[in-house]
Order: structure tokens, then C-alpha cells, then sequence
């Protein structure tokens, strides 16, 4: 019945949607639909001009108030291609975008989340952060203008996802799980460093026996191995994170209760 | 002098609000320390010190991400408030480390119970649709972005209020070991980080590249950037390898026409 009059819709419309989501994307988050509200009020204008009828839209908008969560450059993809199906095929699309959107968002947020969310956060992060202990503001300068860029990338995923549409995205397919496999691996040779260079912990504790003193970090600790102290440490976290019980808030107050404590009694020095 | 005192923070507490929506949504400066710390140097006038406290802070946040709707404690907040008290006293960064932290810990509640009061909203938006009171879902929608400002808001508020006050008190009376060992344990909560990505990622599968990175850092001092490019090197390697016994596989799985799959390897 919607065969009459077929709207396309106008680059300025998609544009107008993909910076609708890439403002709202988590600001309407909730723990029943997650990202869900903010997919269908980031739509909402689109949808309105492929369906004119009143019952027809209200449908459209109710799938997209299901639940959906994924990485925002990965959403601007999916929903640019569930844009681009219910242009082609009205309504009657409606289960497949809701079958694109829920079997993609996972597997897509898993390189997503690798590439926006612990990559990129950790190197710019300790490379900006020593630089700032040093007073040098420039990695912060850069961080925010790249930021800048990204953001207009995430609004040509857009257009790519309504253009390319579903195609794309199969296609990538099987070769999603090794490029996420690689961006892990980058991932986990940086982690690597990290233990050795962030994490702080040393124990100056001076034992004197008869005439020779024997400092426990210099003399000991840091004869067996650099990094000796911090990568065991992350080795006892790691195991603790993998308990139930023990919540990352839980253990921060648990390292907070060790250091007060060993500084206390003079085992750990500021 | 006053007066200063009070568009700082005005802005203080704006940028706080502002901060939750854009960690939400634009990811511009979001919650990152450096950043952030950067634009609340701009506003306190004393860059010096608010650069050591985001760097600080920063280090303390590696590998802290919010992923999968999961909340993590706020550095974000915990730097403005650092430095905010930190310049406003003249107390430096044990202040910042005593104040920020636990403000920052303090911030995973009240991001729970914003979560909660969206839902709400939620339901809301979502039988303005069933009542074909399509403009007015549009509208109510905005309430997401404010309710959220205040998850970072509101601590601003009253840390600028009594924030300076508290804290000369609490300097004079908490002995010293007390700041101490924070600044301990400022040195230490890397490792919680750490520890969540390592959670995250296929430790099992991929071990041979921490011990890399690991080595190349300490023993060899290659810096973060010398050691990406190192496992750059390496899983790029592995992506060209393991492309091809996919590629491989398909093809003595179905011989004719596969060649779509050419493109991808140049």
C-alpha cells in the first residue's frame, strides 16, 4: 500500500540522523533498553518521512525502542544500513533491520570496543599522561583534536552503512573475528608495558644484619627482575577480578586498605 | 578576587555537568583525565598543577572502560575536583589524590541511580508513541542528557561550596601517613585497570604478547608507542596469515568463483 509514493530520503536527512545519534548514543541510557530510546529519537525526523502514516510509524519507532547497545562508530554502520532497509522496503522491513540490528551489535561491538575503548584510550592515555606530569599539555591538545576528527568519521560510517548497506557488513563477516583478534594482540603487547611502567609499587624496607644493611627493593626484588613487585601484583588482581564477589570498586578500596596500611608501618614510602 | 573566585566555579560546575553528556554522546573531551584536566587548568589559571594531577589521574585510569554498559569509577570527576581544591588551597596534589579519589568512587552511585530514573523515561518516550504524541517524545527525550549531567554535577556543586573549606580541615587534622598512603595507593591503582582489560581480552589466547610487551618495557625501556608499533608489526602479521586460511578453507570448500575475496588482501 506504501507502493504509491516511495520518499527517498535526502543526504541532509541521514546526515541530520547520524548527528542526532552520535549526540544522544548513551544519554538516554537505561539498564532495560540500553541505547534503545536514543536509537529511536536519533531516527525519529528519518523514519517520519518514509512513514507518513501515523500506525505505520509508531511501529517503526516501537522496534527501534527495543533493546540495542554497541559501540557508537559500529552503530552509526548498523543503523545507517537499517535506514537504508526500511527506505527500500517500508514497514514490511521491520523484522529483518530488528534481526540486522540485534545479530550485528555484538560482533561489532567487539572490535569496537577494542579499537575505541582500550586501544586507543590506553596509548594516547599513558603517552598524554607522562606528558603531563612533565607539564607539557601537547598530548592533551592532540587527544582532544583527533577526537574532533573521529567524531566526523563516526558520521561518514553513516552514510557508508546507508550506501553499502548490509553487503558490506556481511562481507566482513568471518574477517571481523581476526581483525578483532589482531587489535587484541596490539592491545595486549601494550597491557604488557603497562605492568611494567604504570603500575607503581616498591618496598624500601632497609633489614640490617650485624653490619650489612640489604635494601628489600633495591637488594632483592629488583636483583630478581624489574617489575618484579607490580607484575605480581597484577597477576593476584587479575585472579580477584575474576570472582564474582570482587567488584573493581571493591578491589580499589582493597589496594587504598594495603597502601595505608604499609605505609603505616613504613613498608611502602610516597 | 572574589568575584574570579565565582565565575570559576560557575564554570567548574559546568563543566563537570557538561562532561557526563559528552562522555555520553560526543566523546570529544569525555571523561579523560588529561583533557578534561587541561580545560580545568585553563579555568583555575594554574596550569602547572593541574597538569600533574591529570597526569596523575590519568595513569590511574588506563585500561578503566566502561564497556558493555558497566560502570567504572569516575577519574574524570575525581580531576576536576583534584584540581579544583588542589589550586583553591594551595594544597597541591595530596589534596587532589585525598579529595578526588574518593569523589571519584563515590560518582559509580549516582551513575546507577541516573540509569534508574532513565528508565522511567524510557517508558515515558515510549507511550508517547503509543499515543501517537510523536513531537512530545522528541521533546521528553532531552531529560536523558540533563538527568545525566547531574550524575557529575552535583558532587561539583558541593565540593565547590564546601570543598575548600573541608579540606583545610581534614589536611590539619588526618596525620600525614594518611595522605601518604593514598599517594601509595595513587601509584598502585594502575594496576585495577590493568587488571579489568586483561578480564576483557583473550589473555589465554594471546599471552606470548603481554611477556613481549612486558620485556620490551622493562627490561629493554621501549616506550608505549615503540611498543604498539611492536605488536602492530606483529598482528598484522597475524590478520595477512590468518586471512588466508580462511580464504584457503573456502576455497577447497567451493571451487568456483571466489573472486570477490581478492580485494581484500592489498
Amino acid at each position: 500500500m506504501s507502493d504509491e509514493k516511495k520518499t527517498k530520503l535526502t543526504k541532509k536527512d541521514r546526515r541530520h540522523a547520524a548527528v542526532r545519534y552520535n549526540f544522544m548514543a548513551c544519554n538516554i541510557f537505561n539498564y532495560e533498553s540500553q541505547m534503545g530510546p536514543a536509537v529511536a529519537w536519533a531516527l525519529a525526523p528519518a523514519l517520519r518521512k518514509i512513514y507518513p502514516n501515523d500506525d505505520e510509524y509508531q511501529m517503526a519507532l516501537e522496534n527501534h525502542f527495543n533493546y540495542y547497545n554497541s559501540t557508537t562508530v559500529m552503530s552509526s554502520l548498523i543503523l545507517g544500513a537499517s535506514l537504508a532497509m526500511e527506505e527500500r522496503d517500508g514497514i514490511g522491513a521491520k523484522d529483518a533491520v530488528q534481526s540486522l540490528k540485534t545479530s550485528l551489535m555484538g560482533p561489532l561491538a567487539g572490535v569496537g570496543d577494542t579499537l575505541v575503548w582500550v586501544l586507543w584510550p590506553t596509548i594516547m592515555g599513558s603517552i598524554s599522561g607522562y606528558m603531563a606530569l612533565q607539564g607539557n599539555p601537547l598530548g592533551a591538545i592532540v587527544w582532544f583534536i583527533a577526537n574532533i576528527i573521529f567524531w566526523f568519521v563516526k558520521l561518514k560510517m553513516f552514510d557508508v552503512g546507508f550506501t553499502s548497506g548490509t553487503k558490506l557488513i556481511t562481507s566482513l563477516g568471518e574477517r571481523l573475528n581476526i581483525f578483532t583478534e589482531s587489535a587484541s594482540i596490539v592491545g595486549l603487547s601494550v597491557v604488557g608495558a603497562l605492568v611494567a611502567t604504570v603500575v607503581k609499587i616498591s618496598m624500601p624496607v632497609v633489614f640490617q644484619f650485624g653490619k650489612v644493611k640489604l635494601n628489600l627493593q633495591t637488594g632483592v626484588f629488583d636483583k630478581i627482575m624489574p617489575a618484579l613487585l607490580p607484575a605480581l601484583l597484577t597477576l593476584l588482581i587479575y585472579h580477584l577480578l575474576g570472582n564474582k564477589k570482587w567488584t573493581p570498586t571493591r578491589i580499589i578500596l582493597l589496594v587504598i586498605a594495603i597502601s595505608l596500611i604499609g605505609t603505616f608501618f613504613g613498608i611502602f614510602k610516597a | 578576587m572574589s568575584g574570579i573566585n565565582l565565575i570559576q566555579d560557575i564554570l567548574i560546575v559546568i563543566l563537570a555537568a557538561y562532561m557526563t553528556i559528552d562522555q555520553n554522546g560526543l566523546v570529544i573531551m569525555s571523561w579523560f583525565p588529561v583533557i578534561v584536566g587541561t580545560i580545568t587548568g585553563i579555568i583555575m589559571g594554574d596550569m602547572t598543577t593541574a597538569l600533574t594531577i591529570a597526569g596523575t589521574f590519568q595513569l590511574m585510569m588506563l585500561g578503566v572502560a566502561a564497556l558493555g554498559g558497566a560502570s567504572a569509577p569516575n577519574y574524570g570527576l575525581a580531576t576536576i575536583v583534584g584540581i579544583f581544591v588542589a589550586v583553591r588551597t594551595g594544597t597541591g596534589i595530596k589534596s587532589a589524590i585525598a579529595v578526588g579519589l574518593p569523589v571519584g568512587l563515590l560518582a559509580i552511585q549516582l551513575e546507577v541511580v541516573a540509569r534508574i530514573i532513565v528508565n522511567f523515561l524510557a517508558h515515558r518516550m515510549q507511550t508517547d508513541v503509543k499515543n501517537h504524541d510523536f513531537k512530545k517524545m522528541q521533546h521528553e527525550a532531552w531529560w536523558g542528557p540533563a538527568l545525566f549531567s547531574l550524575q557529575t554535577g552535583l558532587p561539583a556543586i558541593l565540593i565547590v561550596f564546601f570543598g575548600p573549606d573541608v579540606v583545610k580541615f581534614i589536611l590539619h587534622v588526618v596525620p600525614s601517613w594518611v595522605t601518604d598512603g593514598l599517594t601509595v595507593a595513587g601509584g598502585m591503582l594502575p594496576v585495577v585497570g590493568v587488571g579489568m582489560l586483561l578480564r576483557y581480552m583473550p589473555v589465554k589466547k594471546f599471552l606470548s604478547y603481554i611477556i613481549v610487551g612486558f620485556v620490551l618495557a622493562a627490561y629493554l625501556k621501549v616506550g608505549v608507542l615503540g611498543v604498539a608499533l611492536i605488536g602492530f608489526a606483529a598482528a598484522y602479521w597475524y590478520f595477512i596469515s590468518e586471512s588466508k586460511k580462511v580464504k584457503e578453507a573456502a576455497i577447497t570448500t567451493n571451487v568456483p568463483s571466489d573472486d570477490e575475496g581478492d580485494d581484500y588482501d592489498e
